[in-house]
C-alpha cells in the first residue's frame, strides 16, 4: 500500500514537474510571439517535440495538457508523451502549438528512485533489527535476571531474595517491589513455621502431664470397669494427639534441614530389619509378605531413611485388608511397595498433602505421606503412586 | 534411696514423684535452677531426673556441676527438645540416659531402675524377683531353677515388668517400650497380647505362679500374688 501510494505520489510530482516545464515552454513561446510578432523556429531538442499547425479561429483558446501514446520513429517503439496544446494568435493567424515531452525518462527516473528507496528501506530495516536485538538484549538483561532469580526463589529458604542492581528505573522499581513481596512472603512463611514449631513444643508439656497423670490414675485399684474404659479411650486419644504433634514437629525439623548428615545406607539390610520389626503387624492382619530384594545403596540421612521405611511399611499394614498382601521390590535405584486395600484408586493430587485421609474417621493423622514426600524432597529422590485393579496400591520410590 | 526430680512443670514433677515413690525410693523435687543447684550440692542422690529447660538456668549446667564435683549420682535427662543433637549433647555431658517428653511413667521407672542397678551393683548384675533370676550380662532367665528360653521381646517385657513391679502398666506404655514410639501402631495392641500370653505360659510351665494380672483390658500388673 505504502509503496503504491509512494509510486503514485512520485509519478504525480514528476508529471506536475513536466507540466511546469511545458507551461514554461508555452510562456516562452507566447513571450517570443508577443515580442517578435512571429513564431520561433522549431529547435530539435531531445525528448521534446514541438509542432505548429495553422487553424481557423477557434471557438475557445483554452490550454490543454494531456498524456498520450505516440509512435517514436527514431526508437521504433511506443512512447508515452505529455503534451501541452495551446493556440497563439500572430497577426490574426491562429496557430495550434503542441509541445510534447517524453515521459520515458520519467519512468526511468521513477524506477531508479523506487529501487534506491526500497534498497534503503531494506537496509534500514536490517540495521534497525540488528540494533534492536543488541539494544533490547542489553536493555532486558536485568529483567531476565530478575526472572531467573524469581524462578530459583524458594519460600522455605532462609536467605532473602537478592536481585542484581540495574540502572534502568523501571526494572529497579520492579525488583524493589518483587523483593518486598517475596521477603514478606518468606517472613510470613517463617513466622508461620515458627508458630507451628513453638505450638508443637508447647503442646509437649501438657501432653506429658496428661500422660503421667493417666499412668498414675490407673494405679488406683478401685477403678470400675467403666472408668477403666474411659481411661483407655483417653490413652488412645492422647496417643493420637501425641503422634500428630510429633509428626508436625518432624515436618518442621525436616524443613529446617535438621537432618542434614548424609551417609551411604545399605537399603537392603535396612529393609530387612524393618520387615522383621513389622513382623507382628503383618501377622496381626494375616498379611502375606512377598519380597524381592536386591543389593541397593542410597545416600541419605539415616534417621530419615528409617522414618521413610516406617511410614511406607506402616501404611502398607494400616491401609491393608485382612488376609491381604504386601509386595516389596527393591533394586539399585527403585523401591516399590504394593499393598492390597481399597478397591478404587486414591486421589494422586491430594495424596501427599497434609491431613489428607481416605476416610474421615481413620486412625491415621494424614501426615504420614506428607512426611514421606518431605523426606524425598530433601533427599533427592522421588515418590510416586500408582493403582492397579482391583485393589493394589503401589508407592514407587526412585533415586 | 533418694531420687531428685528437677522439673519446672509442677504437675509433671508431682506425677513422677507419685509414681516413683515406694518402699524403696524417696523422691524430692526442685522446680528451678537455684533450688536444684542447692540440693545437689548438699545431698547425694541415687538418681536425678533432670529437665533441661529450667527457670534460672540450663539443666546442662547442673549436669556439668555434678560431673565437676565427681558425684556418682545417675542422671536421666527429660526434655521436650526431641532433637538428636540435644540427646547426643546431653549424653556427652555425662548423662546416663535421655528421655523425650512426653513419656510414660513406667518407661521412666524402668530407666531409673536400670541406672540404679548399674550404679549400685557395678558390673555384676543379677535381678531376682521371687522365683525369677535374670542374669543381665548373659541375658539368661532362670525360673524356679530352670533355665527358660525367652525371645528378645519376652525378655524385654519381663525386665520392664520387674522394673515396674506392683504397678499397672498401660498397653500403650508397653507398646512404646517394645517397639519404640517411631512406629505407628495405630492403637492396635493385639500383638502385645500375644507376647504377654507367651511369657505367661513359659513362666507357668516352669512352675512359677501367675505374676501377670490383666487389669480390665486396660493394662497389666506384675506382682506377687498375695
Amino acid at each position: 500500500m505504502g509503496c503504491i501510494a509512494f509510486a503514485i505520489l512520485l509519478r504525480y510530482v514528476i508529471i506536475s514537474q513536466v507540466d511546469d516545464d511545458l507551461e514554461i515552454e508555452k510562456n516562452e513561446i507566447t513571450a517570443y510571439v508577443s515580442q517578435h510578432g512571429y513564431l520561433p523556429g522549431i529547435i530539435k531538442v531531445h525528448d521534446q517535440y514541438t509542432t505548429y499547425k495553422t487553424i481557423d479561429k477557434p471557438a475557445v483558446t483554452k490550454t490543454k495538457i494531456y498524456t498520450y501514446n505516440a509512435y517514436d520513429s527514431m526508437d521504433h517503439e511506443e512512447v508515452l508523451l505529455r503534451s501541452i496544446q495551446f493556440i497563439v494568435n500572430t497577426n490574426n493567424t491562429y496557430t495550434l502549438i503542441n509541445v510534447s515531452k517524453s515521459l520515458e525518462s520519467v519512468d526511468e527516473l521513477m524506477q531508479t528512485i523506487i529501487l534506491i528507496t526500497i534498497t534503503l528501506i531494506l537496509l534500514i530495516l536490517i540495521v534497525t533489527f540488528i540494533i534492536n536485538r543488541i539494544i533490547l538484549r542489553k536493555l532486558w538483561k536485568p529483567f531476565y535476571e530478575t526472572l531467573e532469580s524469581t524462578q530459583q526463589f524458594n519460600l522455605s529458604d532462609s536467605q532473602p531474595l537478592n536481585f542484581d542492581n540495574t540502572d534502568i528505573d523501571e526494572f529497579r522499581h520492579l525488583n524493589i517491589i518483587l523483593n518486598g513481596a517475596f521477603n514478606k512472603a518468606q517472613q510470613d512463611y517463617h513466622s508461620l513455621k515458627e508458630f507451628t514449631e513453638n505450638a508443637s513444643h508447647e503442646l509437649q508439656t501438657p501432653v506429658a502431664v496428661i500422660k503421667s497423670r493417666l499412668d498414675n490414675l490407673i494405679q488406683d485399684e478401685n477403678l470400675t470397669q467403666q472408668q477403666s474404659h474411659s481411661v483407655e479411650e483417653a490413652y488412645n486419644a492422647l496417643n493420637r494427639l501425641n503422634k500428630l504433634n510429633q509428626s508436625l514437629l518432624l515436618l518442621t525439623k525436616i524443613e529446617n534441614g535438621q537432618f542434614s548428615a548424609i551417609k551411604q545406607i545399605n537399603l537392603k539390610e535396612k529393609t530387612e530389619n524393618k520387615l522383621n520389626q513389622f513382623c507382628e503387624l503383618w501377622q496381626g492382619k494375616n498379611i502375606k509378605v512377598q519380597k524381592t530384594l536386591e543389593e541397593a545403596n542410597i545416600e541419605m540421612n539415616e534417621n530419615l531413611a528409617d522414618m521413610l521405611l516406617n511410614n511406607l511399611l506402616g501404611n502398607a499394614v494400616k491401609h491393608n485388608i485382612y488376609n491381604g498382601s504386601v509386595e516389596i521390590h527393591l533394586n539399585q535405584n527403585l523401591f516399590i511397595i504394593t499393598n492390597t486395600g481399597l478397591n478404587h484408586p486414591l486421589d494422586e493430587n491430594l495424596l501427599f498433602t497434609r491431613f489428607y485421609k481416605t476416610n474421615a474417621d481413620s486412625e491415621s493423622n494424614g501426615l504420614g505421606l506428607s512426611i514421606v514426600k518431605q523426606i524425598c524432597n530433601v533427599s533427592a529422590c522421588s515418590i510416586a503412586y500408582s493403582f492397579s485393579a482391583p485393589d493394589k496400591h503401589s508407592f514407587i520410590l526412585k533415586w | 534411696m533418694k531420687i531428685l526430680v528437677i522439673e519446672d512443670e509442677e504437675q509433671l514433677s508431682e506425677s513422677i514423684c507419685e509414681y516413683l515413690s515406694n518402699e524403696q525410693f524417696v523422691t524430692e523435687n526442685a522446680f528451678d535452677f537455684n533450688s536444684a543447684y542447692e540440693k545437689i550440692s548438699l545431698y547425694d542422690y541415687a538418681c536425678i531426673i533432670l529437665d533441661i529447660g529450667l527457670p534460672g538456668g540450663s539443666g546442662l549446667n547442673i549436669l556439668r556441676e555434678l560431673k565437676a564435683s565427681n558425684k556418682a549420682d545417675g542422671v536421666i535427662i527429660i526434655s521436650a527438645k526431641n532433637s538428636l543433637d540435644d540427646k547426643v549433647y546431653g549424653l556427652k555431658a555425662g548423662a546416663d540416659d535421655y528421655l523425650t517428653k512426653p513419656f510414660h511413667l513406667p518407661e521412666l521407672g524402668a530407666r531409673v531402675d536400670a541406672i540404679i542397678r548399674r550404679k549400685s551393683f557395678g558390673g555384676k548384675i543379677k535381678i531376682v524377683f521371687d522365683e525369677i533370676d535374670i542374669n543381665m550380662n548373659e541375658k539368661t532367665v532362670t525360673i524356679c531353677g530352670k533355665e527358660t528360653m525367652l525371645t528378645k521381646k519376652e525378655y524385654d517385657l519381663l525386665l520392664y515388668f520387674i522394673s515396674n513391679k506392683n504397678k499397672v502398666i498401660s498397653k500403650s506404655a508397653i507398646a512404646e517400650h517394645l517397639w519404640g514410639d517411631n512406629m505407628d501402631l495405630a492403637d492396635n495392641y493385639d500383638f502385645i497380647y500375644t507376647h504377654i500370653k507367651n511369657l505367661r505360659r513359659k513362666m507357668l510351665q516352669a512352675g512359677a505362679p501367675d505374676y501377670i494380672k490383666s487389669v480390665y483390658g486396660m493394662g497389666y500388673k506384675f506382682s506377687l500374688i498375695k
